[in-house]
């Protein structure tokens, strides 16, 4: 009795937070005619012209463009926020330096609303050329990955025995030896995890692409916000859900892979923070 | 014993610290300066110090206490049906998940989801005329509500808000629900505690710090929300969903008020940074009384 309520909560629970994307994905395969006679839930005649019409009608949509934007930024956002965090990270699980003053501030930095550095940033970027480049919303991104990388690092490379450590050190090794292959191969999953959530992150960022792009690298979030900016007609709905449909695709595709050790690394910073 | 040298370990950190300078400490030095001069597109690279009327500025205009207000209810009132919700769910769906670990995927797909693009999918999903919602309550009841004026707009989006978040804060006491000793829970049934009791004096205790924590993260994330509202009622509704990152935003980009914008920065930098040192203070007298 108590388990069909668990189930019926489960189910009202799921359907409510995952609205917004089914009825959307709903109306990405109605055809613009069935739309405006029914805006209901059902699609009775289901079709693909709208997904065509997005991914074929490349002179009308940008859609190419703002994935591939989207999808450099973030790699650039995430390798360079892995790249950064992951010695530092080292150094502090495995030394004094850094551990009472460097990663609480950064794990803070989580918490600061970052448009309180947009603004400088933005002059900053107009002042390098940095606006409007894929490089440069990369860039911010790795600021935006940086906390969790090292929360997460830490944590991992702090799990891993001293024995392991100080074995290599009585071969011979390096502290970079052992960082680089002793370390790294251990924490392996880890960086998969830093680096999947982080492009995750990455992705769905918002904020920063409105304001430093602007045409020639915008990405995913931002593009799609045009197809609602439409003048005259008004918002082609079919259209503009197969694009909110195929932008939000690659981060759930990941996330549904991944959602085991997504789970616990979102949750590091906090309980161990 | 420290298994690498100071030395070596400052040399790894540099990188980190080399760029967080960069882009957040040469920034932050930007503000300050800007905030207490004269300053437009024009004469950007010459700013002339004119002491601090831009945080007069600031201070007196509605709109920026307008916004405060927003988004302090926000923060609030989001964090607390978060936090209440996905603590009810944590526990009450916990034997069902425990057994199968698939079922959390549904419950943690809308956190996968950027929070623009969820502005943008409420606006389909609440549209008058091609919007499932209003049609089914035209169909059901003969009338559906104006979401996205002015008297609607905050509740529209804190359900909004709520929906996509709740898993977040359902995740963390999950988590701290299945971490709770089974040796506990052991001596409490023997002691002939019902499962409220349990709950009640055993259970939840040990989850409070984690509760404590939940709420002030998503405290914090509503509090300097942007995305979700900007993409879905761009700060419209007579400008009654402007949070504070969207006042900001709009006295930069639309107003060109770069003091304004940037004094405005410098007070809810403050004013977080207060926050911050609260929660830490906070969680370091949690550590030192066991």
């Amino acid at each position: 009795m108590i388990n069909a309520l668990r189930w019926i909560v489960f189910a009202v629970a799921a359907l409510a937070m995952n609205f917004p994307v089914i009825v959307t994905l709903v109306t990405s395969f109605k055809s613009a005619r069935e739309l405006s006679i029914n805006p209901g839930l059902w699609i009775n005649q289901p079709t693909f012209e709208n997904y065509l019409r997005v991914l074929t009608q490349t002179d009308r949509f940008n859609i190419y463009s703002y994935l591939w934007n989207s999808t450099v930024a973030s790699l650039i956002g995430t390798g360079l926020a892995i790249l950064l965090a992951f010695p530092a990270a080292y150094a502090i699980a495995r030394s004094e330096v850094g551990k009472h003053t460097l990663l609480p501030v950064v794990i803070n930095l989580r918490a600061v609303p970052l448009i309180i550095f947009a603004i400088p940033l933005y002059m900053m970027y107009q002042f390098l050329g940095l606006l409007d480049t894929q490089l440069g919303l990369g860039l911010i991104l790795t600021i935006v990955n940086t906390p969790l990388a090292l929360v997460i690092l830490v944590n991992a490379i702090s799990d891993v025995p001293l024995e392991l450590d100080e074995a290599a050190r009585v071969d011979g090794a390096s502290s970079w030896q052992i960082m680089v292959s002793i370390t790294r191969p251990v924490v392996r999953p880890a960086l998969v995890t830093t680096f999947i959530f982080g492009f995750i992150t990455a992705w769905n960022e918002f904020l920063f692409g409105l304001m430093l792009t602007t045409n020639k690298a915008v990405p995913m979030t931002v593009g799609a916000s045009f197809f609602f900016a439409a003048s005259g007609g008004g918002v082609q709905w079919g259209t503009a859900s197969a694009v909110m449909i195929l932008g939000a695709l690659p981060p759930v595709f990941l996330g549904l892979l991944m959602y085991r050790q997504i789970s616990g690394s979102m949750t590091a910073g906090a309980i161990k923070g | 014993m420290a298994i690498i040298k100071r030395a070596e370990a400052r040399a790894y950190l540099t990188p980190l610290v080399g760029f967080l300078l960069l882009f957040l400490g040469f920034p932050a030095v930007i503000n300050l300066i800007y905030s207490v001069s004269t300053v437009d597109f024009q004469t950007l690279r010459s700013p002339t110090l004119s002491g601090f009327g831009n945080y007069l500025a600031v201070l007196a205009d509605r709109d920026f206490w307008r916004a405060t207000s927003f988004s302090l209810r926000f923060g609030i009132l989001t964090a607390m049906i978060e936090c209440l919700l996905g603590l009810f769910l944590a526990i009450f769906l916990a034997p069902l998940l425990s057994k199968r670990s698939a079922l959390m995927a549904p419950l943690m797909l809308p956190l996968m989801v950027a929070p623009a693009m969820i502005g943008l999918m409420y606006r389909l999903v609440l549209h008058e005329f091609a919007g499932p919602v209003p049609y089914y309550l035209f169909m059901w009841f003969g009338d559906s509500p104006a979401f996205l004026d002015a008297s609607h707009a905050l509740w529209t989006l804190i359900v909004v808000e709520t929906l996509q978040w709740t898993p977040f804060a359902f995740l963390l006491f999950y988590m701290a629900y299945v971490a709770v000793p089974i040796d506990v829970r052991e001596a409490a049934a023997l002691d002939g505690a019902s499962a409220i009791k349990t709950l009640w004096f055993v259970e939840l205790p040990l989850m409070l710090p984690t509760l404590v924590i939940a709420f002030f993260i998503r405290f914090i994330d509503g509090f300097r929300v942007f995305d979700n509202v900007y993409a879905l009622t761009g700060s419209g509704a007579g400008g009654s969903t402007t949070s504070l990152s969207i006042y900001i935003y709009q006295a930069f980009f639309k107003e060109g008020a770069i003091g304004k914008a940037v004094a405005a920065s410098v007070v809810l930098f403050l004013t977080s940074l207060i926050v911050l040192y609260g929660l830490n203070w906070l969680a370091g007298r949690r550590r030192r009384e066991p």
